[in-house]
C-alpha cells in the first residue's frame, strides 16, 4: 500500500488523482490517543497512516476548475468563468507491503480531451523507474512514456493545466524534512497545529518550496490549509481545504483550492465522488484497458455497479 | 537700450563694493544655508540607478512586458557562450565540464562558499539553467515515446559514441545555434534569472488581509455530476508590481557567476553576453567615471593655477562652484526629487559654467591689476566688463537645459531643473560670494619679471644649450609614455604644450587675430562657409541610434562576447511576441498556431540578417505530430482539428512539463514566440519592431475575428530598452533644436539687433553642426548619451560667443569705433575665451579615456566642439563683423572699418584707428 501524504508525488497526470486523495487527509476518529502525540513528525505520520484507508481500491470522480481569482466582499472568488476538467480514476495498491501503486485515469471533460487515458505504475523502490502509458483518443495511439531518467531529475508538472503541480507533492519521505510545530491556532473555526516542514539539501533540489506551513486539524487530522514559500521567503502558493466531511467514517476535505499568489490563479479540486474498498481486478490496470474500449467499458460498468 | 545696458554694466561694477560692505551678513547667511543644504544632501539624497527608471512605466508595452514576466518569469537572461579549450564541445572532457558547470550553477547552494571570492547568495537570482547537458530530445522507439537527454547520464569515452551525440545534437534544428555552434567549437548555457520579476519589497498579497475567506461556491456541489463555479467579473484582482532592477544587482550577480566560472577556466574560455553581464560592465565603467571626474577637476586646478599664477585664483572659484553644486543638489533633494546617474552630467555642467564665469571675471581682473589698478578697482571694473555677459550666458544655458524638462521621463526632468538651478547658483555666487572671498585673500600684484620661482626656472631652462633642452624633453616624454601609456602620455604632452604656448604667446596671438581677420576676411569666410557646408551635409547623414554592444570599445569584454555570439551562435538578444488570446484554451485552436507559424515564416524569410531563430508552441505541436505519426516528415505540420492539437499538447505537457510551462500559460490562453536576434542598434530594432507590428495585424486578422480580446504584442527587456533609448534620443534631438532657437532669440534681444543676433548664431551653430557633421561623416551614431550631453556642450560653446558679442557691443557704445571695439574685445575677451576653452576642452578630453564609449564620445567630440567654438570666436566672428559691420542698434555716428581703412591710408602712423 502506498503512503500518501500532504506532499505526495506521482508521475505526471495521474498525480492529480492521487493528490486528491492524499490531501484529503482523513483520519479515523481515534483522537484520544492522538491528542497526546504533539510532536510534528508524529502528527504528520498520523495523517499519512490514516490516509491509507481511502487510497486503496478506490474509484473516484473528480472535477478540476481553474480561474483567475480576485476578492469581492472579502471573499476569494473566481473573476472569470472557470475552465473545468472532469476525470474518473481507479487505483489499487500492490507490491511488497502494498507500497506500489497502479492507477488509471480517464478524462471525461472537456470534449477535446475526452477519452485521453493514462495508466501509471509507481514503484516505491527508487531504483525502479515509474512507468506511464498514455492513450490519445484523437490519434488512437498508445505511447509508453519514458523519461529515461531517475526520479530526482523529473521536473514539476502542472496537473491537467491546473495550479496543482507535482511539486505540491513529493515522494519525499518525512525523513527528508525538518519538521517543527510552530504554534497552535485556529483555522476555519477549528483548532489546528501549525507545522513547518523544511526540505533537506537533497530534497530541496527537486522542489521550489523552501518551506511549507501546514495547518492540521487537531481533532480530525485533516490539513485545512498549507502555505508554500519559495527560497526568498515569499509565499507563492496557498492551499485552502473546505467541505470537511466524514465519508465512510473517515474525515476528509472534499474541496481543495490551490491559489497561485504570483499569477493570481486558482484551481479547485472537487471530489465529486469517492469510493474506497472497491473490488478492482489487477488486469484492469494494464495497457490493454487503454486501447480495448470494449474491455474498458465492461470493467468500468462493473466497478460503477459496485458503488451505486 | 544701449543706456540700459550701460546701467546694467554699472550695477555689476557696483556689486563687489556692495557685497564686500555687507560681507559678514552675507557670509553668515551663505554658511547657514550651506549647512542646511549639506544636511539635505547627506540625509535626503536618493539616487535611483535602476535601468527601468529611464523607461516610462505607463507605456502599454511595459504593461505587456510585466504581464509576460508574471506569466513566464523574467526574460532577462545571461547567455554564457563558451569555447572548448580542446576545440570540441562534444569531447568527453568538455561535456563533463559543461554538466558540472550546469549543476554548479543550478545547485549553487551545495558549493563550498568559502572557496569563492564572491557572495554566492547572489545566485539566488538564477531561475533556470539550460545547457547541452539538460536538453531533451523526443523520439519514438517502438511503442515507447522517449524524451531523453541529448547527453546520457554517463558520458561515454568511446569516440564513436561521442560522434553519435554530436550528430544527434547537430540534427536538432531547434537547439543548434541556441546551445552549440555548427562547428562544435562553441557551446552556450542559458541562465534565466528573476531580474525584473521579483515583487516589490514588502508586497503583501491581498488574500493575506484579515477576514478573507473562500467563497462558499467552492464547497457547494452535489455528489452526482459536475457543477459550475460561480464567478464575479467585478472581483478585484491583486496586481503584483515588480521591483525595479538596480545596476548594482547585476554587478553582484555577475561577480558571483564569474567566481563559479573560475573553476572551469582550464576547460573553457567564456564569452558572457546578455543584460546581466553588460550591465555589470557598465556599472564598473561608472565607477571608473569617478576617477575620470577627479582627473577633470585636477586638470581644471592645474590649468587655472598655470594661467593665473595665483592659488587664490584657483581656490575661490573652486569653492564658488562647489557651493553652487551643494545648493542646487540640496534644494533638489529638499523638494523631494530622486536623483539619477545623470547627476554626473549636472556636476559637469555646473563646473563648466562656473569655471567659465570665474575665468572671465578673473581674467578681466588680472588685466586691470596689470594696468596698475588696485584690488577693489580692478574687481569693480572686471564685473562691469563681464557681468552682463555672465548674466546672458547664464540665461541661455538655463534655457538650454530647461528645454530638457519637456521630456516625459522624470530623471531627465530632474536633470533639467537641477542643472538650471546649478547654473543660476553659479551666477549668484560669482557675483555675490566671489568678491567677498577675494577680499579675504586675493592675488598679489603682478611680480617683476624673474621674481617668481617658475620664472627663475624658465631663465635656467633658457640658459641650457639646445642639445641639452632636446635631451631633457625626449627623456621626460620617454618616462611619461612608459609610465602612463601612449594615450595618456600624449594627452599630458599636448596639455603641457598648449599651456606653454598660450602662456608664452597669448598676447601675440590675440593681437594678430583682428588684423588677420581684416586682411583675410574673404578667405576666412570662405573656409568657414566650406566647413559649414560640409557640416550640414554630414549632419544630414547622422543617424540617431543607440547600440548596446557598441557602448563598449572593440577590445572590451562585452563587445568581444557580442561579436562572438553573433558570429558563431544565434545572437544574444531576444524579442518576444506575446500572444494573449484572452480566452482559456485559445492556444489549442489550430488557427492561432497556424498564424504563429505564418508569422515565424515571414520573419525567417524577411529578417534573416537580424533574427537568427524563432521558436514557439507551433514548433512543438508540429514536432510532436511528426513523432506521433511514425516520424513521417509529412506530418511536420499543425493538424487541422482542435482535438488533435489539444491532445498533442497534452502529450508534450506530460513528457516535458517545464518546457511546456515556459512556452504557454497553464490555461492555454497565452503563449509567446521567441525571436533570437543579433545585436543591432535601436534604430534597426525600432524598424523591425514596427514592421513586425503591421505583419502581426495582417497575419492575425482572421484570428482576431475568433478571439475579440486577442492581443499580440512585441515585447522583451532588450527591445523595451532599445525603444526607450530611441525615444529619449529623439526627444533630446528636438529639445536640442529648441534650445538653439531659444538661445538665438535671447541673443537677438540682448544684442538689440536682429542682424547682430543672426551674426552670433552662425558661430554658435558651427561647433554643434561640425560635431554632428563629423559624426555623420565618420558613421558614428548619435546615441542617447551623446544627445544628453549635447546641450551642455552647446551651452559652453555659446557662452564664449556671448561674452564676445556683449563685450563688443559695450566697447562699441564706449569707443564708437568698430575697429577699436573689435581690437579691445579680442584682447580682453579673447584671453578669457582662450583660457576657458583650454580648461574645459582639455578637461572634457579626459573623458575620452573612458571605457564607456557613450562618455568617451562626449569627451572627444565635446572637447573638439569647444575648440571649434574658440576658432569661431577668434576668426569667424571678427571676419563677420568686419564684413557686415553691424551697428547693434546703436544710433549716431560710428567709425566703420572702411572709415578706419581710409584713415589708415591718410595717416599711416596710426594703423589701429582711434585709441
Amino acid at each position: 500500500m502506498r503512503l500518501l501524504k500532504t506532499r505526495l508525488r506521482v508521475q505526471m497526470t495521474l498525480a492529480a488523482l492521487m493528490l486528491s486523495t492524499s490531501l484529503m487527509s482523513t483520519v479515523f476518529a481515534q483522537t484520544a490517543a492522538a491528542q497526546t502525540t504533539t510532536e510534528g513528525r508524529t502528527i504528520l505520520e498520523r495523517v499519512e497512516d490514516n490516509q491509507r484507508a481511502i487510497s486503496d481500491a478506490a474509484f473516484n470522480r473528480i472535477q478540476l476548475s481553474s480561474c483567475r481569482f480576485g476578492l469581492q466582499n472579502n471573499q476569494i472568488t473566481c473573476a472569470e468563468r472557470a475552465r473545468v476538467k472532469a476525470l474518473e480514476s481507479v487505483s489499487i495498491n500492490t507490491g511488497a507491503n502494498n507500497r506500489d501503486t497502479r492507477a488509471i485515469s480517464i478524462v471525461l471533460e472537456p470534449a477535446a480531451e475526452r477519452g485521453i487515458s493514462m495508466l501509471s505504475y509507481t514503484y516505491d523502490d527508487a531504483s525502479q523507474d515509474n512507468e506511464t502509458w498514455l492513450y490519445l483518443s484523437a490519434l488512437g495511439q498508445v505511447k509508453r512514456i519514458a523519461s529515461g531518467n531517475s526520479d530526482d531529475e523529473s521536473e514539476p508538472a502542472s496537473l491537467f493545466g491546473s495550479e496543482f503541480t507535482t511539486e505540491d507533492q513529493d515522494t519525499g519521505k518525512l525523513e527528508d524534512y525538518t519538521i517543527t510545530i510552530l504554534s497552535e491556532g485556529t483555522e476555519s473555526g477549528r483548532e489546528v497545529w501549525l507545522i513547518e516542514t523544511i526540505p533537506n539539501e537533497k530534497r530541496s533540489r527537486s522542489t521550489r518550496y523552501a518551506r511549507t506551513v501546514q495547518y492540521v486539524d487537531k481533532e480530525r487530522f485533516v490539513v485545512l490549509r498549507a502555505d508554500m514559500y519559495d527560497r526568498t521567503g515569499r509565499e507563492i502558493k496557498r492551499l485552502m481545504a473546505s467541505r470537511v466531511e466524514q465519508v465512510n467514517g473517515n474525515w476528509m476535505a472534499r474541496s481543495l483550492t490551490m491559489m497561485n499568489l504570483v499569477a493570481n490563479r486558482l484551481s479547485n479540486m472537487a471530489i465529486l465522488e469517492i469510493n474506497s474498498g472497491v473490488e478492482i481486478p489487477e488486469t484492469f490496470l494494464t495497457p490493454r484497458t487503454l486501447t480495448d474500449v470494449a474491455f474498458r467499458e465492461a470493467e468500468l460498468q462493473r466497478i460503477r455497479a459496485q458503488v451505486q | 537700450m544701449e543706456n540700459r545696458l550701460l546701467v546694467l554694466a554699472r550695477l555689476f561694477a557696483a556689486a563687489p563694493g556692495f557685497v564686500v560692505r555687507y560681507r559678514i551678513l552675507i557670509l553668515a547667511i551663505v554658511v547657514l544655508i550651506s549647512i542646511f543644504q549639506a544636511i539635505g544632501v547627506a540625509t535626503r539624497t536618493r539616487i535611483d540607478i535602476s535601468t527601468d527608471s529611464m523607461i516610462d512605466q505607463t507605456d502599454p508595452a511595459i504593461a505587456a512586458l510585466n504581464a509576460f514576466r508574471t506569466q513566464f518569469g523574467s526574460d532577462d537572461s545571461l547567455f554564457l557562450v563558451y569555447e572548448a579549450r580542446d576545440g570540441d564541445i562534444f569531447s568527453a572532457r568538455s561535456l563533463a565540464a559543461a554538466r558540472a558547470l550546469t549543476e554548479s550553477l543550478r545547485d549553487w547552494r551545495t558549493l563550498d562558499a568559502s572557496r569563492y571570492d564572491a557572495d554566492l547568495q547572489e545566485l539566488d537570482q538564477i531561475r533556470r539553467v539550460q545547457s547541452i547537458t539538460t536538453l531533451r530530445v523526443q523520439r519514438v522507439d517502438g511503442d515507447t515515446l522517449r524524451s531523453e537527454r541529448l547527453v546520457p547520464d554517463v558520458i561515454p569515452d568511446d569516440p564513436a559514441q561521442l560522434a553519435v551525440i554530436r550528430a544527434q545534437a547537430l540534427a536538432e534544428d531547434d537547439y543548434r545555434l541556441a546551445f552549440y555552434s555548427e562547428d562544435g567549437r562553441f557551446g552556450a548555457l542559458l541562465i534565466q534569472t528573476t531580474f525584473g520579476a521579483r515583487p516589490l519589497e514588502g508586497y503583501v498579497p491581498a488574500v493575506n488581509a484579515d477576514d478573507i475567506s473562500l467563497d462558499d461556491a467552492f464547497s457547494n456541489f452535489g455528489g452526482d455530476g459536475g457543477f459550475e463555479l460561480a464567478f464575479d467579473e467585478q472581483a478585484t484582482i491583486d496586481e503584483v508590481s515588480f521591483e525595479l532592477v538596480d545596476m548594482a544587482e547585476y554587478k553582484q550577480f555577475f561577480t558571483a557567476i564569474s567566481a563559479v566560472l573560475e573553476d572551469y577556466h582550464s576547460d573553457f574560455e567564456f564569452y558572457p553576453a546578455g543584460n546581466p553581464s553588460l550591465m555589470s560592465w557598465v556599472f564598473d565603467v561608472l565607477q571608473e567615471l569617478l576617477w575620470l571626474a577627479a582627473g577633470v577637476v585636477a586638470i581644471f586646478i592645474f590649468l587655472l593655477r598655470a594661467l593665473f599664477r595665483s592659488f587664490s585664483a584657483v581656490f575661490w572659484p573652486i569653492i564658488t562652484i562647489l557651493l553652487s553644486l551643494l545648493w542646487s543638489w540640496g534644494i533638489t533633494v529638499w523638494v523631494g526629487a530622486t536623483l539619477s546617474t545623470m547627476l554626473s552630467l549636472t556636476v559637469m555642467l555646473v563646473f563648466a559654467v562656473g569655471i567659465a564665469d570665474c575665468v572671465h571675471v578673473m581674467s578681466a581682473y588680472f588685466v586691470f591689476r596689470e594696468q596698475g589698478h588696485d584690488h577693489a578697482a580692478s574687481l569693480s571694473k572686471a564685473y562691469e566688463k563681464t557681468g552682463l555677459a555672465i548674466l546672458v550666458t547664464t540665461i541661455t544655458t538655463m534655457a538650454g537645459v530647461l528645454a530638457l524638462t519637456g521630456s516625459e521621463l522624470i530623471p531627465i526632468q530632474v536633470f533639467g531643473f537641477m542643472s538650471a538651478l546649478g547654473v543660476f547658483m553659479a551666477l549668484v555666487f560669482t557675483v555675490v560670494l566671489l568678491p567677498i572671498l577675494l577680499s579675504i585673500w586675493h592675488p598679489a600684484p603682478a611680480k617683476a619679471p624673474g621674481a617668481s620661482l617658475s620664472a627663475r626656472w624658465l631663465i635656467r631652462w633658457q640658459a641650457l644649450p639646445f642639445l641639452g633642452q632636446t635631451a631633457m624633453i625626449v627623456l621626460l616624454i620617454g618616462v611619461l609614455f612608459t609610465a602612463a601609456g601612449v594615450a595618456i602620455g600624449f594627452y599630458i604632452c599636448l596639455t603641457g604644450l598648449i599651456t606653454l604656448a598660450v602662456l608664452r604667446w597669448q598676447s601675440n596671438i590675440l593681437a594678430a587675430c583682428p588684423d588677420w581677420a581684416q586682411r583675410r576676411t574673404g578667405t576666412l569666410l570662405g573656409v568657414f562657409a566650406l566647413i559649414f557646408g560640409a557640416s550640414v551635409y554630414g549632419t544630414s547623414l547622422v543617424k540617431i541610434d543607440s547600440n548596446v554592444a557598441e557602448l563598449a570599445r572593440e577590445t572590451s569584454a562585452p563587445r568581444i562576447a557580442y561579436n562572438m555570439v553573433d558570429e558563431h551562435m544565434a545572437g544574444a538578444q531576444t524579442i518576444s511576441v506575446m500572444i494573449d488570446t484572452g480566452a482559456s484554451d485559445g492556444l489549442l485552436e489550430p488557427a492561432v498556431l497556424k498564424a504563429m507559424e505564418a508569422l515565424q515564416q515571414v520573419i525567417a524569410e524577411r529578417y534573416a540578417t537580424q533574427i537568427s531563430r524563432t521558436f514557439s508552441l507551433a514548433n512543438i505541436v508540429k514536432d510532436t505530430n511528426q513523432v506521433m505519426n511514425q516520424d513521417d516528415p509529412a506530418f511536420y505540420r499543425i493538424p487541422d482539428d482542435a482535438v488533435t492539437v489539444s491532445q498533442l499538447i497534452y502529450l508534450f505537457n506530460s513528457a516535458n512539463p517545464e518546457e511546456r510551462r515556459s512556452l504557454v500559460s497553464d490555461d492555454f490562453s497565452r503563449s509567446h514566440i521567441t525571436l533570437n536576434s543579433y545585436n543591432a542598434g535601436s534604430y534597426e530594432y525600432q524598424q523591425v519592431m514596427s514592421e513586425l507590428d503591421s505583419e502581426i495585424v495582417r497575419i492575425f486578422a482572421p484570428v482576431s475575428a475568433m478571439f475579440p480580446d486577442l492581443q499580440v504584442t512585441v515585447t522583451g527587456s532588450v527591445p523595451m530598452m532599445m525603444r526607450a533609448m530611441d525615444e529619449i534620443a529623439q526627444s533630446q534631438y528636438s529639445s536640442l533644436l529648441l534650445a538653439l532657437a531659444v538661445i538665438s532669440a535671447i541673443m537677438i534681444i540682448t544684442l538689440g539687433s536682429v542682424q547682430a543676433g543672426l551674426i552670433s548664431i552662425i558661430p554658435n551653430l558651427i561647433p554643434a553642426l561640425m560635431t554632428f557633421g563629423l559624426m555623420g561623416l565618420l558613421g558614428i551614431s548619435l546615441d542617447v548619451d551623446t544627445l544628453l550631453i549635447a546641450p551642455v556642450i552647446i551651452g559652453i560653446a555659446v557662452d564664449d560667443t556671448i561674452h564676445f558679442m556683449t563685450s563688443y557691443r559695450l566697447e562699441l557704445i564706449k569707443t564708437r569705433s568698430m575697429p577699436q571695439a573689435l581690437k579691445n574685445t579680442v584682447q580682453d575677451v579673447g584671453r578669457a575665451v582662450m583660457f576657458t576653452t583650454m580648461i574645459l576642452g582639455l578637461g572634457f578630453a579626459i573623458l575620452g579615456f573612458s571605457e564607456y564609449l557613450g562618455i568617451a564620445k562626449v569627451g572627444i567630440f565635446g572637447g573638439l566642439a569647444i575648440l571649434v567654438a574658440l576658432l569661431c570666436d577668434l576668426f569667424l566672428l571678427p571676419a563677420l563683423i568686419i564684413k557686415l559691420q553691424p551697428r547693434f542698434g546703436i544710433k549716431g555716428e560710428l567709425e566703420s572699418f572702411s572709415d578706419a581703412a581710409q584713415s589708415t591710408i591718410t595717416a599711416p602712423g596710426n594703423p589701429s584707428g582711434r585709441s
